[in-house]
C-alpha cells in the first residue's frame, strides 16, 4: 500500500485544525449575540451595538446625541456606539452578529438585499442625500445640468457619487464624452490645482470645511446639488436584520424611538451649543465653530418637509434609488421594496 | 524553489481558504453579500478576467521597475556605506533612521508632487522595498571575508572591486532570498499605492470593489496577484540560481 506522505499528513491536519477553528471563533459570535438577546436591553457588560456609517461627525449627531445625553437609558437601553469607516459594513456585522443596529446608505441596503442578506429599514435618518459637488463660483457658473458640459468632474468610481452623476447625466441626456469623469482619491490637490472642476464632498460636514479654505483662497464656492434636478439617492438610514426585528420587536421599537428622539433633539436649534459640544467629544479634530456650521447644514438634510415626522421613509425616494441601480447594473436581481422599508415595528 | 513547485503551493493555500470560506458561509448560511458563492466568483471571473489580468500586470511591471530602482540604488547607497569613513557612518545612520517612517504616512507627500500617476506609484514600489534591501546590503558589503580577502590584503592587491566581488559572491544566496523577499515587497507597495491613489492597477480595482462591496472581485483579484507574485519571484531565484552557476563555472 502507497504510503501517506508525512508532510500531506501535516498539511491535512492543518487545514482541518483551521477550519475547525475558525468555525469555533464564528459559533463564539453567534454565542455572543445569543447572550445579547437573553439581555434584550443590552447590559453596561454586554451593550447592545449600534455601528455608524462613517467616523464620528455631525452626520451622526442625533446618534450621539441619544447615546450622550441619555436617551437610549430613558428607554431603558445600554447602548454603545462603534465607528464606522471605508472598511466596516453595518450590514456584514449585522449577519455576523457583532451588532444589533446600523445605519447604511440605501445603496448599501439595496445591494446587499439584492444578494440575500437578511436586512430592514426601520427610519431614513438623511431625507435628502448631502452628497453634492463643490466648485468655484468665481470660475464656473453651473445653473442646470447641461452647463457641466466640457468640464472635468470628479467621481468616486463604485462609489454612490458615480451613481448619482451617471443618473444625472442620463435623465438630461448628456452624453459621458461630452465632458470628463476624474477618479477622485482621498486627497482634494487635483481641485486645489484646478485640473478638477467639480469635486464630490458631502455638505454638511467636509463641504463646510472645503467652502472655509476657499473663502480663505478667494475662492467662491458653489454647490452642484443632483437632488434639485430630479435625483433622489437616499443616504444613511437606520437598519436592523430581519430575524432581530421578528425576535425582538420591543427592542427595536424602544430603539428606533430612541434614535429619533436624539435626532429630534440635536437638530433642535435651540440645542445646537450642546449637540456641537456632544459631537465634539467624539470628532475632537474638528473645532467646535465648524461643528456647529456642520449642525446647522445637517439640519437641512435631516429635517423632513412638511409635516413629516423625524425619520420618516421615503418610499418615492428609494424607488427612484433601486431604479437608478437597477438601470446601472449594480444589482443582481430585483428586490420588493415594500418589505424591506418595514419601519418601527407597531 | 522551482517555478511549478511554487504555483502548486500558491494554488493549494488559495484554494485551501477558499474552500474554508465556503465551508463556513454555508455551515452558517452566510449570505451571498457576506461571502460569494462559487457560482458567483466563476461568473465574475469569466467576465472580468481580461480586465483583471491587464490590471495586474500593469501592476507587477511596476513592481518590478520599483525593485529593479531599488536594487540599484541600494546596492549604490550600501557600497557607500559600507566603509568607516564619516560618508559612510552618516549613510547607515540616514538608513537606520529612515526606515522608521511608514511609507503609507509619507505617501500624502508623494502624490502631492508627483501626482496620481505611474511616478508615485514607482517610488512608493521602491522606496517599500528600499529599505530592507539597504540594510541587508550594508550588513553584507560592510562585514569583511577574512579568510578570502586576508590573501589580497597582505599581498597588497586588494582594491574596492575586488573586495565588492569577494562578499557579493559569498553571501549570494543571502543577497537572492533578501532580493527575492523584497520582491514581495515592491508587489505589496505598488498595490499600496494604487490602493491610496491610483487610477490604475489591481489595487485600483480591488479599492473599486471594496466600494461595491464585492468579494468575488477581491477574490478574483487576490488570485491573480499570488499567480504574478509567485512568477515574479521564481523568475528572480531562476536569475540567481544562473548567476550562482555562472560564477562557480558550473
Amino acid at each position: 500500500m502507497k504510503q501517506f506522505p508525512r508532510s500531506h499528513f501535516i498539511l491535512s491536519l492543518s487545514i482541518v485544525v483551521i477550519v475547525a477553528l475558525t468555525l469555533y471563533l464564528l459559533g463564539g459570535c453567534t454565542k455572543k449575540d445569543e447572550t445579547t438577546r437573553n439581555h434584550m436591553t443590552g447590559t453596561r457588560k454586554n451593550p447592545i451595538k449600534y455601528r455608524l456609517k462613517w467616523l464620528y461627525n455631525a452626520s451622526f449627531a442625533g446618534d450621539i446625541w441619544a447615546r450622550e445625553k441619555g436617551v437610549f437609558r430613558a428607554h431603558g437601553l445600554t447602548v454603545k456606539l462603534l465607528e464606522g469607516g471605508a472598511e466596516q459594513d453595518a450590514i456584514k456585522d449585522l449577519e455576523l452578529g457583532r451588532v444589533q443596529f446600523g445605519v447604511a446608505s440605501a445603496d448599501q441596503v439595496i445591494r446587499a438585499v439584492s444578494e440575500g442578506a437578511d436586512v430592514l429599514v426601520l427610519a431614513q435618518i438623511f431625507q435628502k442625500n448631502p452628497l453634492q459637488w463643490i466648485y468655484n463660483q468665481k470660475r464656473l457658473t453651473i445653473n442646470r445640468p447641461q452647463d457641466l458640459k466640457g468640464l472635468t468632474i470628479g467621481i468616486t468610481y463604485g462609489g454612490n457619487d458615480e451613481s448619482i452623476m451617471r443618473a444625472l447625466l442620463k435623465a438630461y441626456g448628456i452624453p459621458t464624452d461630452s465632458l470628463t469623469l476624474y477618479a477622485v482619491h482621498y486627497d482634494y490637490n487635483p481641485f486645489w490645482k484646478g485640473e478638477v472642476d467639480l469635486w464630490p464632498v458631502y455638505r454638511n460636514t467636509e463641504g463646510i470645511i472645503l467652502q472655509k479654505k476657499m473663502q480663505k483662497a478667494n475662492w467662491k464656492a458653489g454647490f452642484f446639488i443632483p437632488d434639485r434636478f430630479g435625483i433622489r439617492f437616499v443616504a444613511n438610514s437606520l437598519i436592523t436584520s430581519g430575524r432581530i426585528y421578528r425576535e425582538q420587536p420591543a427592542l427595536v421599537k424602544e430603539f428606533t424611538q430612541a434614535v429619533i428622539e436624539g435626532w429630534q433633539a440635536a437638530m433642535d436649534p435651540a440645542n445646537l451649543a450642546t449637540a456641537a459640544r456632544i459631537v465634539h467629544r467624539f470628532d475632537t479634530d474638528t473645532p467646535l465653530a465648524i461643528i456647529k456650521q456642520q449642525l446647522t447644514s445637517t439640519r437641512t438634510f435631516v429635517t423632513p418637509e412638511g409635516k413629516w415626522p423625524m425619520g420618516r421613509i421615503d418610499r418615492a425616494a428609494w424607488a427612484q434609488t433601486l431604479g437608478i441601480m437597477s438601470s446601472q447594473g449594480l444589482i443582481k436581481r430585483e428586490i420588493k421594496l415594500a418589505p424591506l422599508l418595514a419601519g418601527p415595528p407597531p | 524553489m522551482g517555478i511549478f513547485k511554487r504555483l502548486l503551493q500558491f494554488a493549494s493555500i488559495f484554494f485551501t481558504g477558499l474552500a474554508i470560506l465556503w465551508i463556513i458561509k454555508y455551515a452558517y448560511s452566510f449570505s451571498d453579500y457576506l461571502i460569494p458563492p462559487p457560482a458567483e466568483l466563476l461568473q465574475v471571473a469569466t467576465s472580468y478576467w481580461k480586465i483583471y489580468l491587464a490590471a495586474v500586470v500593469n501592476t507587477t511591471a511596476v513592481a518590478i521597475a520599483g525593485h529593479f530602482s531599488a536594487i540599484l540604488l541600494a546596492t549604490l547607497v550600501a557600497f557607500l556605506g559600507r566603509s568607516g569613513s564619516v560618508i559612510g557612518n552618516l549613510t547607515r545612520t540616514a538608513a537606520y533612521n529612515l526606515q522608521a517612517y511608514p511609507i503609507v504616512a509619507v505617501a500624502p507627500i508623494i502624490f502631492l508632487f508627483l501626482g496620481d500617476g505611474l511616478a508615485s506609484r514607482l517610488l512608493i514600489a521602491a522606496m517599500i522595498c528600499y529599505f530592507p534591501l539597504l540594510l541587508s546590503f550594508i550588513g553584507i558589503f560592510s562585514e569583511p571575508v577574512d579568510q578570502v580577502e586576508h590573501f589580497f590584503r597582505t599581498t597588497g592587491r586588494i582594491n574596492w572591486r575586488l573586495e565588492l566581488a569577494i562578499r557579493t559572491f559569498e553571501n549570494l544566496d543571502k543577497i537572492t532570498t533578501v532580493i527575492v523577499g523584497s520582491g514581495t515587497m515592491a508587489i505589496v507597495g505598488t498595490i499600496v499605492a494604487e490602493f491610496l491613489a491610483a487610477t490604475n492597477g489591481i489595487g485600483y480595482t480591488i479599492r473599486k470593489a471594496l466600494y461595491q462591496s464585492n468579494l468575488a472581485k477581491i477574490l478574483v483579484a487576490l488570485f491573480l496577484i499570488g499567480l504574478f507574485s509567485s512568477l515574479y519571484l521564481s523568475l528572480i531565484e531562476y536569475i540567481g540560481g544562473r548567476i550562482k552557476m555562472r560564477l562557480m563555472g558550473g
